[in-house]
């Protein structure tokens, strides 16, 4: 009945779904059934979410309620604000958000996941993040404004004013490029403690805890570290090949499913150029290097600058700081985890793998007194 | 691309040496070799825990270390406890478990699951359970006590009595039997999420969220609730016929795995008859109607009950209240959760199945917005 171990379950189809496609051998995300090209410009994080949600785009009165029902949530609740504030200061955020969304969506009983609570949840997340922020920085959090679309408004919380239109559009694509991407591990953590029957915010916070590992979402704020070792697209080549030497990984490079240039990479990398040049020539040179070195020791791998090498430089643009690179990773995110668990709790079956056994043959315990 | 099997029946999806669920035969394994049936009389579940954490049964002085440990380890950290007390009393147990596991890992910096973790991640379990039952009763806290052993001092926190040896026995006994279970739902979230190099605070919160869900471990207030509907072994014929009829799940029958009866509750329903005896006799009779029905509705199904259905009967007979049961079965689990989590540190390689597209056709174009 088992079929044999494939390890990491590459290739194993886990899931059905219609919320995104990453057809990887043409470097194609797609989002049910738009090109992200056609969405990454042109559409607000916003219209993105009702489409992963409700599969279709929103007409103008859709997306005004959506809009509005978002900015009536960014509030947390009182609980919700005593545990983040009592959080020590030089708590990663990550764990920050993971204690304060579980707090935030708790319940007194079990809630079936849905729309809703999707976009409470979304709402939710700059808001922590903000105030967080606000803390560590000695200052006072910005109550939310419910004029300001959700990009805008985050920004607006972190930093006490608004940001130029160029930035919050930045930060808007950056959210929209982000708000998917297949069976990714936090998506499949969310949809397998879906697959228990339990709920919306249990789902997320799994994902949260997913999204955090350096081999996931952890990933861009060691590109700008990695970067800044490198310091100069002169020392580029030298620091690399060096670095190789004592077996550094590169950051940014690689991916389980793209086998061309990420559709992403593409985008963030052209916005890169225009927002952050500093960055775009250290960073293109850096990639250059990358790829070559990377090709000479596996030339039969299709090595490829991924989403996070120029997530790194956006990001930094738009003036967030290191330490929230991955929790705005998962601002995006949270629109395609709910989206996943809403589609997950549609069609349910509990995901519950097998494993094989590599341990030793039956035997019978010896009593703790004979034990040596 | 391979086949589709809903819910990952039947693919691998990790070795593992911590334990082996032999569905055909109704054995479950230890790490080590042993089966849970010869372990049951032998160890406590200190010495299990040890035993899914080193491989090994610990001899008098590891067990003595073990315990001292785990006793210094009760104490809630500061953000902790300002969590808890942020929340309403009356907040479901298992989102208050979630909520408070997160903030008490909550660190400064990302580090790598280790086995002191493991230990004071498993010791700080029975504090928040005690903590949830005493809020939610508007009773103070009690704060734990370093003499008592795990199974003891779970009971005297939640009720502020010292407890009956033979409650404790229960306790201790359901705590073993439910450590490690396979790739169950919420040990593959945590290996899931461990798998991206993230940290064990967010792999164990992942995988109380999975276990949270009633297909998983809340089935077994789920059995508890049939049983006090049906009310007596008298009516349980009359209840479960119309039941049936009217196309409802008998809570706390059928397993995935399993094709024989489950050994856990061969074990428990033994332990049923002197833990409580009155519900015993509604739960027997319960059993066999149950299991006549679902034969003669599906006569080629093994329906056999699992320990769902005997461990709710056996942790009313040890006082623990139904809504606490699911934190329970938590507080067993977490050993194995973390057992796991060491366990693949060994070869972590980032679990990213694939998807399946049932979407529309790629390459639509997005309409402007005024005109959808």
């Amino acid at each position: 009945m088992s079929s044999g171990y494939v390890p990491g379950l590459e290739g194993i189809v886990a899931s059905q779904t219609a919320i995104s496609m990453v057809d990887g051998e043409n470097g194609r995300l797609v989002y049910q059934g738009y090109v992200i090209a056609d969405l990454a410009e042109q559409m607000s994080f916003e219209e993105v979410a009702f489409l992963l949600w409700e599969g279709r785009l929103p007409n103008r009165s859709e997306l005004d309620a959506l809009s509005l029902e978002l900015a009536n949530h960014r509030t947390l609740t009182q609980a919700a604000n005593i545990t983040l504030d009592a959080l020590p200061t030089d708590t990663d955020p990550m764990d920050v958000l993971r204690s304060v969304v579980s707090v935030q969506g708790v319940e007194h009983r079990l809630g079936k996941p849905s729309v809703p609570l999707a976009i409470h949840a979304t709402a939710s997340f700059p808001t922590i993040l903000a105030r967080f922020h606000r803390r560590q920085s000695g200052l006072d959090p910005i109550q939310p404004r419910a004029d300001l679309g959700h990009a805008a408004n985050y920004l607006y919380m972190m930093n006490g004013k608004e940001s130029s239109p160029e930035v919050v559009r930045a930060l808007n694509t950056y959210l929209v490029l982000l708000a998917d991407h297949g069976m990714n591990a936090s998506t499949f953590t969310a949809r397998v403690i879906a697959s228990t029957e339990s709920d919306l915010i249990s789902s997320l916070v799994g994902a949260i805890g997913a999204l955090k590992g350096p081999a996931h979402g952890g990933a861009p704020a060691a590109v700008i570290e990695q970067l800044e070792l490198i310091g100069t697209a002169d020392n580029a080549e030298r620091w690399m090949r060096d670095a190789r030497k004592r077996k550094v990984k590169f950051m940014g490079f690689g991916h389980r499913v793209y086998r061309v240039y990420d559709p992403r990479a593409k985008i963030l990398k052209e916005m890169c150029r225009r927002m952050n040049p500093k960055f775009y020539e250290l960073a293109t040179k850096v990639e250059e290097v990358a790829l070559q070195i990377l090709h000479e020791e596996h030339p039969e791998r299709p090595q490829s600058t991924n989403v996070e090498f120029y997530s790194a430089g956006v990001l930094q643009a738009i003036g967030l700081p290191k330490g929230y690179f991955t929790p705005t990773f998962a601002s995006a995110r949270v629109a395609g985890w709910s989206a996943h668990v809403l589609e997950q709790a549609a069609h349910n079956r509990i995901i519950r793998p097998q494993s094989e056994y590599i341990g030793p043959e039956p035997r019978k315990p010896i009593p703790l007194a004979e034990r040596v | 691309m391979a086949e589709f099997s809903p819910g990952l029946e039947g693919v691998v999806a990790a070795e593992t040496a911590v334990s082996e669920v032999d569905g055909a035969n109704g054995r479950l394994i230890y790490r080590g070799g042993y089966l849970i049936e010869d372990l049951v009389p032998v160890v406590s579940f200190e010495e299990a825990a040890y035993l899914l954490w080193h491989g090994e049964l610990p001899n008098e002085s590891q067990l003595d270390a073990l315990r001292e440990q785990m006793a210094t380890a009760r104490t809630l950290n500061k953000s902790a406890r300002g969590t808890l007390m942020a929340m309403d009393a009356a907040t479901e147990p298992m989102d208050v478990l979630r909520t408070v596991v997160s903030a008490q890992g909550a660190s400064k910096s990302l580090t790598k699951p280790s086995l002191d973790e493991a230990i004071a991640l498993t010791a700080v379990f029975p504090t928040i359970v005690g903590a949830a039952r005493r809020r939610g009763q508007g009773k103070a806290i009690v704060e734990p006590r370093a003499d008592l052993g795990h199974a003891a001092n779970l009971l005297w926190m939640m009720h502020g009595e010292e407890p009956a040896p033979e409650k404790v026995h229960l306790v201790d006994t359901y705590l073993v039997l439910l450590a490690d279970h396979g790739l169950n739902a919420s040990t593959f979230a945590a290996r899931v999420v461990a798998s991206t190099g993230s940290d064990l605070t967010s792999c164990v919160v992942g995988a109380i969220a999975a276990l949270k869900g009633p297909a998983h471990g809340g089935a077994t207030l789920a059995a508890r609730n049939m049983l006090d509907k049906i009310g007596s072994a008298e009516d349980a014929e009359k209840w479960l016929r119309e039941a049936h009829a009217r196309h409802e799940r008998f809570s706390g029958f059928g397993h995935r795995v399993y094709r024989t009866y489950d050994p856990r509750a061969k074990i428990l329903r033994e332990m049923a008859k002197t833990a409580a005896p009155d519900l015993h006799r509604t739960a027997a009779r319960t059993e066999e109607v149950a299991l006549a029905i679902l034969h003669e509705a599906h006569p080629e199904r093994p329906n056999a009950t699992n320990v769902d259905f005997w461990a709710s009967v056996v942790l009313t007979g040890a006082g623990i209240p139904k809504e606490l049961f699911t934190t329970v079965f938590a507080t067993s689990r977490v050993s194995g959760w973390t057992a796991h989590v060491l366990e693949s540190l060994a070869d972590l390689r980032i679990i990213r199945p694939a998807s399946r597209w049932v979407g529309p056709e790629p390459g639509k174009k997005p309409l402007q917005l005024t005109k959808r």
